[in-house]
């Protein structure tokens, strides 16, 4: 199987070819990606967040932003800014510190976890064989963070809102590795470029979400809730805990909370769309339409078209899925705390395992489906 | 055994209603995404108020027969009025009168019971002031009448629901002399005097 285009060797040979050493032009190599992840991730943040605000504004029969920039959207960078200028407060009785430490430690696995996405079949930073596994392990860093937030901010809010984005990030990351787990037993693989590979060859029908269509629900569900989108917003409930753990921060370090808070979302979706949706794949299996119309697989241009394309995809089907979510957002009431903690453990859980015990059994009576 | 399966299909059943139920909030959510916004670009969009708004309270002086009238009427005794007693001619002098409306509610009581009709509404809402006794108006700022959003070059006027066609919803590019639903006053008053005439005909001859 030809395995599309190839920049990093291409890369690194053209910078062998001038005479580097091999391991050179790899260091040369490793900041590019890097860097276009996280500008990619933070103009994604923008898209989201104007893509919010006009789809809330639609769903209420307003306009929403309208003026800074054409249909609004430079609304987000001036939201930016604003916050970049802002005084860095610190309140007079909070850890200085863990004041500072938390929102970066909230930040930097999101960001870190944009590691195993995969825009194409080699268009991601690195294909690691624990590559599902790691964004999971990832996500329950974030926690961490905000308990710390909470908690150093000496604030009862904050405390609250802290200890409720801990319970809520525990209650849900079980059924979200659960679902998970389906999904890599039947691709045999945690690699997200394998779990792709498995979905292809049948177009939209080779989709995971036609074999995981519980699985898809719960793993939306509990990324929602990990999110801390709205119905499952108690952590920054603004009508009973002011702004949860955000409630002291302001400025630089409230702006981190806000960018991680919708990198994360961006994310979830991608990952969604990574697991259930295909990946990169078209609705209709390219390969074989270039075959039947005798396009070798080879030709440049086909390659280049089925690389943007697969961009386009990735990133379509994850705004697709962040559209759902600001949907939902005007659709849903929130849950109180025990409701939020009765869907996760009696709910999702006892779903999760029993989606992934008929997972198995498929695997074993259907292997050729089910990916034996 | 068969207990426990009932349970099992229960719950199954009550995740599915709940399922639905988030569907059809979902279908109408996403219904709205079509609908025109209702918005009106406040400073440089505004609603022409209807004509029995109850804004800023017009006064004129010089009608003013200081009687006191809308003191009493008026529930928490707001307007101030400053007369003395002219004895050369037996009459009341009005020296200042003022309405404080910060403290306003608009009620309408005092212009419902002026009997010499110095009192009217205005259609002004926009009292915005940086200091709060700015709106303490005396009978100069009282007697001001306030712009019209129709005769404002920098506003553009739009209709208020009611006042729009049959069937419009949007106040946006309406035709200048387009007429809302319904009779208008004049409209009924003309009816109501072509009847009055029909009747009288007969009665004649």
């Amino acid at each position: 199987m030809n395995s599309g285009i190839d920049l990093q060797g291409s890369f690194i040979q053209t910078l062998t070819e001038f005479g580097l050493p091999h391991d050179l032009a790899r260091a040369f190599w490793i900041p590019l990606p890097m860097i276009l992840v996280v500008i990619g991730a933070v103009v994604g943040v923008l898209v989201t967040v104007w893509l919010e605000r006009k789809v809330s504004a639609a769903a209420q029969q307003r306009i929403g932003p309208e003026f800074a920039g054409p249909l609004g959207v430079l609304q987000p960078v001036a939201d930016g800014l604003k916050l970049v200028f802002k005084e860095d407060l610190v309140p007079n009785k909070a850890d200085p510190w863990l004041f500072t430490l938390g929102p970066v430690l909230v930040v930097i696995p999101v960001i870190l976890s944009y590691l195993i996405v995969p825009f194409g079949q080699n268009l991601l930073i690195t294909d690691l064989n624990v590559g599902i596994f790691l964004w999971i392990s990832l996500s329950s860093i974030a926690p961490i963070g905000l308990l710390m937030a909470g908690y150093s901010s000496n604030n009862k809010y904050s405390l609250l809102g802290g200890l409720r984005a801990a319970a809520q990030s525990i209650s849900y990351e079980i059924p979200l590795a659960l679902a998970v787990l389906a999904v890599v037993m039947m691709s045999n693989s945690l690699s997200t470029i394998d779990i792709v590979e498995q979905q292809s060859g049948y177009g939209i029908l080779g989709w995971n979400i036609w074999r995981q269509p519980v699985g898809f629900l719960i793993f939306w569900i509990a990324a929602l809730a990990e999110c801390e989108r709205l119905p499952f917003d108690l952590p920054e409930a603004e009508e009973e805990i002011v702004a949860g753990y955000q409630t002291e921060y302001s400025g630089m370090r409230f702006a981190l909370f806000y960018v991680g808070s919708y990198i994360n979302l961006v994310l979830s979706a991608l990952i969604v769309a990574i697991l259930y949706l295909g990946g990169w794949e078209f609705p209709i299996p390219l390969d074989q339409l270039a075959g039947w119309l005798g396009v070798s697989e080879t030709t440049p241009w086909l390659q280049v078209t089925t690389a943007s394309l697969g961009i386009i995809m990735t990133i379509l089907k994850a705004y697709l899925l962040v559209f759902l979510a600001v949907l939902l957002r005007w659709t849903l009431p929130r849950v109180r705390i025990d409701q939020l903690l009765d869907l996760g453990w009696k709910f999702l859980l006892p779903v999760a395992l029993v989606n992934l015990l008929l997972t198995a059994a498929l695997k074993l009576v259907f292997p050729f489906a089910f990916g034996g | 055994m068969f207990n426990f399966l009932k349970q099992v299909g229960d719950y199954a059943k009550d995740a599915a209603q709940a399922a639905k139920y988030i569907g059809q909030g979902l279908s109408v959510t996403f219904d709205h995404m079509q609908r025109r916004p209702v918005t009106v670009q406040y400073p440089y969009e505004k609603l022409i108020p209807s004509e029995r708004y109850r804004g800023r309270i017009h006064y004129e002086f010089d009608k003013c027969i200081s009687c006191e009238v809308c003191v009493r009427v008026c529930p928490i005794n707001l307007p101030i009025v400053d007369w003395e007693f002219d004895k050369a001619t037996k009459k009341k002098k009005l020296n200042h009168y003022s309405i404080d409306f910060g403290v306003c509610i608009f009620c309408g009581n005092c212009v419902e019971y002026c009997p010499t009709n110095c009192l009217s509404m205005t259609e002004e809402y926009e009292l915005a002031a940086y200091d709060r006794h700015e709106l303490n108006y005396d009978s100069v700022a009282l007697g001001r009448l306030p712009y019209k959003v129709t005769q404002d070059p920098m506003v553009t006027a739009l209709r208020e629901f009611a006042y729009l066609p049959k069937g419009e919803m949007d106040p946006h590019d309406l035709p200048p002399d387009a007429q809302r639903a319904g009779q208008r006053p004049e409209e009924l008053v003309k009816a109501l005097q072509k009847e009055a005439a029909a009747q009288a005909k007969p009665e004649e001859s």
